[in-house]
């Protein structure tokens, strides 16, 4: 029966290369799939060690993903309107199967994507990673923080409780007070003088469309620089540059 | 290789970690609730047939949706699954049957349940819906408040079936609340406490000093509350108060009147019984208590002032409820005599209405206080400006516990009833600093008053909920008849439309079609009682025959109903529709159960001797069609009587006027009084 299965056309068509566990035919399945091809045909051992990047990167990346998951089941339950976007977080917690679930798991990936980029950034910077040939890439991914923190912000106020409200009313106050777009900046981001139902819209749809299509495009220019500059770069092997203190 | 062991061993542990969210989810306790409801329901059943239909009914939230209701949504009836079904009377809670109310078991479906309980609809938990766990939504107002439920859609200061509410917004508009407290719909709001300006004429600073130290104590009737002031400030304001300049015209009537000769005390004393005084004041605690006791009123007032006031109250008080009693010169002499002889305070010390000799640096502390205490709310309402005294009140009954400042009552349960009704008895427990009198609310008082503010909603409810009376347009002439109105107070006891007291029960909106002029011209001249069994009679005014004539005239043209016929009997004589049936009505019906009729009959309606003489045979025969139709809560029962019927027994009232002045009727009208 399996055999059968193996055999037939359609299986053939999907899995190409079978599951044999030699290096050529590995390198096949990476170059021969869309989605694999970003990722390098071949990694070292070492790089996989949790010591050597602290998997914070693949962390950043699977709550990403887990946030789009999620994001996309939240957006059939929520309505981006006053009253009713509060009503539907209540409808979540008390109608919705396993609503609550889904909305904390939102919130904690959320939580940790914002954590697990900060502390990437802090693994590269002090492994000395941003150093040619990954300058390019270094910048990426600030334009990955970024994006990662407006996500983060414009998800504040989609719930459009008094935590919200408050966060978002001070948050566009901040930003007026840059020098001479400050007002403008305010206006544009709220659709408006005060947080109000066209802020809850132009949040909504930063949050749900513009920000992530962004970030999944910089994500995919992230993941791709990191195969052409030669792999994830670990702890810099070189002792010849100590630090003072050890000298001392 | 244990990279893969471990992949597998992780992903396992991973599902089941995200099999405790479904999980959870099939155990919420709405589902045990509901199965167990299944089960008792089928076991109360009376039939095999409901019994399978309780059996079959799905675990499944409930819900009411009230789509123009603030689009509410209530699932209350996931856990009460029994509110409207009469099979569950006496099951236990959840389960059980609702009380019956004017709104249940019908209206379910109209009003939900959070529109009269609060608490969180959308709520499927027991903690979160009613409110008991923190950060829930608004918590469930507790069942002695219920009637605050009452009050977010039923605006009118009386709401039938809501004794405990109309109570706490009578007390509300008794203590004046409104005229520190802005709240939607009570800006015209004016206290009528009086204007201080013939202070130094009328009482001294004894009395003054007494009266700031407690009012109560002074008057038991008194509305203005205890401001708590050290001795220090009754002084200052002692000082202020008398430091006003008095009205030369007011200063000089007072005086003129201090200068006459003294009147007859026995007299007085037979005006004062005949004028019905304590329909609105007490002597001794005894009458209605909506103006001042009376018992120490010569200790209170001086002679001068009570005489010019007596003469013309609205001169004094433009805001008074007193109306202007007609008494000659000699006449009101001899009221005060005897108000001076009987109504004195004789523990009071000799010198309670000497003036204070003002020390004007004092004065000027008292002036700062006057303001300082918001005093100027009551006593000088223009003066106050445009921004109310004290913080609005305007959504309070939706205030969330955590937002008010409970500051050093620890003690207190942490909800808003609690803190209102502790803010309502001791106002200054809560901080130093704060200015709001206590108004000696007794518990009951503050629960009614708690009631009343917790109705009043951050939102106005949806009109299709909002009720109010139906309006009726208040016809208030001005000219000369106005000016009578005015002057003779009608509306502090009577209606018109929708203004003036509801103390009569005769409003005086279709008063002209109701009764005939030539009794009301007599009976405006002398007065006598109706309804023997009310405490609220229509005082004696001494009202001179011109005014009474022109008041008559003036109710008889305007004050009519155009849907009371002028003439019932089309054009016929009354005779022809046949007054002997009309009689043999009168006894079947039992109508002398309630009305004196010739020397017989109850005392609960007004005696109908005399009926043909006052009543027009078009309101007679319109009152018996529905007594109802006139006020929601007369007695009268609607005999549903056919035209033809009500036509006779109109008739035969008709007939009933006194033959001769013979001594039948005359004893009847004696027994009345």
């Amino acid at each position: 029966m399996a055999d059968w299965l193996r055999g037939s056309a359609v299986y053939r068509s999907i899995v190409r290369h079978g599951t044999a566990d030699t290096n050529r035919n590995r390198s096949l399945v990476i170059f021969e799939n869309l989605f694999l091809h970003v990722h390098p045909v071949k990694v070292r051992e070492k790089t996989l060690r949790f010591s050597h990047t602290y998997w914070l990167g693949g962390v950043t990346l699977v709550s990403s993903l887990v946030l789009i998951a999620t994001g996309i089941l939240l957006m059939f339950y929520y309505h981006p309107s006053v009253p009713q976007a509060y009503r539907d977080m209540k409808e979540l917690n008390y109608v919705v199967d396993n609503g609550l679930f889904l909305r904390n798991l939102h919130r904690w990936a959320a939580h940790l994507m914002v954590f697990g980029a900060f502390l990437h950034m802090l693994r590269v910077f002090y492994h000395r990673a941003y150093r040619p040939p990954r300058q390019f890439n270094w910048v990426v991914g600030i334009i990955l923080l970024i994006l990662t923190l407006f996500l983060s912000y414009t998800g504040y106020l989609l719930p459009w409780d008094q935590l919200a409200f408050w966060g978002v009313s001070v948050g566009t106050n901040m930003a007026k007070e840059a020098p001479l777009v400050g007002e403008g900046i305010r206006f544009l981001l709220l659709g408006g003088n005060v947080v109000s139902e066209n802020a809850l819209l132009r949040f909504y749809v930063l949050h749900c469309v513009v920000l992530p299509v962004a970030l999944l495009l910089f994500l995919s220019v992230h993941i791709w620089r990191i195969r052409k500059d030669g792999g994830v770069q670990g702890p810099p092997s070189d002792v010849d540059d100590p630090r003072p203190e050890e000298s001392a | 290789m244990p990279l893969r062991r471990l992949f597998a061993i992780s992903s396992v542990l991973f599902l089941l970690v995200l099999a405790i969210s479904p999980a959870k989810n099939a155990l919420r306790s709405y589902r045990s609730l509901q199965r167990q409801y299944r089960k008792l329901a089928s076991s109360r059943a009376h039939s095999l047939k409901s019994a399978q239909g309780y059996e079959a009914r799905p675990v499944a939230i409930q819900q009411i949706w009230l789509r123009d209701f603030e689009n509410r949504v209530d699932r209350c009836t996931t856990c009460h699954l029994g509110v409207a079904d009469p099979l569950m009377a006496g099951a236990p809670r959840p389960f059980d049957l609702h009380p019956g109310t004017p709104h249940t078991p019908g209206g379910f479906d109209r009003f939900g349940c959070t529109s009269c309980h609060g608490g969180q609809g959308l709520a499927t938990t027991q903690p979160d819906a009613h409110g008991s766990s923190v950060d829930a939504g608004p918590p469930m107002t507790p069942p002695v408040f219920i009637e605050a439920g009452c009050g977010r859609c039923h605006l009118s200061d009386s709401v039938a079936g809501a004794p405990v509410l109309s109570r706490g917004r009578a007390l509300i508009a008794r203590a004046g609340c409104y005229a520190c407290h802005a709240v939607r719909g009570q800006d015209a709001f004016r206290s009528e406490a009086p204007p201080l300006a013939t202070l130094p004429l009328k009482t001294g600073g004894a009395w003054v000093k007494r009266w700031l130290k407690d009012p109560k104590s002074v008057d038991p009737n008194a509305t203005m509350p205890n401001f708590h002031l050290t001795d220090q400030a009754i002084d200052e304001l002692s000082h202020f108060l008398f430091a006003a300049q008095v009205p030369k015209e007011l200063a000089g009537r007072i005086e003129a009147a201090a200068a006459e000769p003294p009147g007859s005390s026995a007299n007085g004393k037979k005006l004062v019984s005949e004028s019905r005084c304590i329909t609105c004041h007490t002597v001794e605690g005894k009458g209605k208590g909506s103006a001042p006791e009376l018992s120490k009123i010569a200790s209170t007032a001086s002679r001068g002032w009570l005489l010019a006031f007596l003469r013309e109250p609205q001169a004094f008080n433009p805001r008074t409820a007193m109306p202007r009693y007609h008494f000659s010169e000699t006449e009101s002499r001899d009221v005060v005599a005897f108000l001076e002889d009987e109504f004195r305070d004789f523990d009071a010390p000799k010198d309670i209405l000497e003036p204070l000799r003002v020390n004007q640096s004092l004065a000027e502390n008292g002036r700062k206080l006057f303001r300082l205490y918001g005093c100027f709310s009551c006593h000088d309402p223009a003066g106050s400006g445009s921004e109310k005294f004290g913080p609005e009140l305007d959504g309070i009954g939706d205030k969330r516990a955590q937002s008010l400042d409970f500051g050093r009552r620890t003690d207190l349960v942490r909800a808003l009833p609690a803190w209102l009704a502790a803010k309502l008895e001791s106002p200054r427990s809560f901080a130093d600093g704060l200015k709001m009198p206590s108004y000696g609310f007794n518990a009951d008082d503050s629960r009614a008053v708690t009631t009343a503010l917790l109705a009043l909603g951050a939102q106005g409810v949806p009109d299709r909920y909002r009720y109010a009376p139906p309006q009726k347009p208040a016809l208030l002439p001005g000219g000369p008849v106005g000016s009578l109105i005015q002057s003779y107070r009608c509306l502090s006891c009577h209606q018109i439309g929708d203004r003036g007291a509801d103390v009569s029960t005769a409003p005086l909106t279709y008063e002209g079609s109701k009764v005939k002029r030539d009794w009301l011209v007599d009976y405006l001249v002398l007065s006598y009682t109706l309804r023997p069994i009310l405490e609220e009679r229509m005082p004696v005014l001494r009202m001179p025959r011109e005014d009474a004539t022109q008041l008559a005239d003036a109710l008889e043209s305007f004050y009519v109903d155009p849907s009371i016929l002028a003439d019932p009997f089309a054009g016929r004589p009354a005779s022809d529709a046949d007054p002997a049936e009309g009689q043999r009505l009168y006894v079947g019906l039992g109508c002398r159960g309630c009305h004196i009729l010739g020397s017989s009959g109850g005392y609960y309606g007004p005696p109908l001797t005399e009926a043909g003489k006052r009543l027009k045979p078009g309101w007679t025969y319109a009152w018996l069609k529905g007594p109802q139709r006139w006020r929601a809560d007369v007695r009268c029962p609607d005999y549903g009587l056919s035209d033809t019927d009500a036509l006779r027994l109109a008739a035969y009232l008709e007939t009933l006027v006194p033959v001769a002045p013979s001594a039948k009727p005359e004893k009847a009208a004696r027994g009345v009084r």
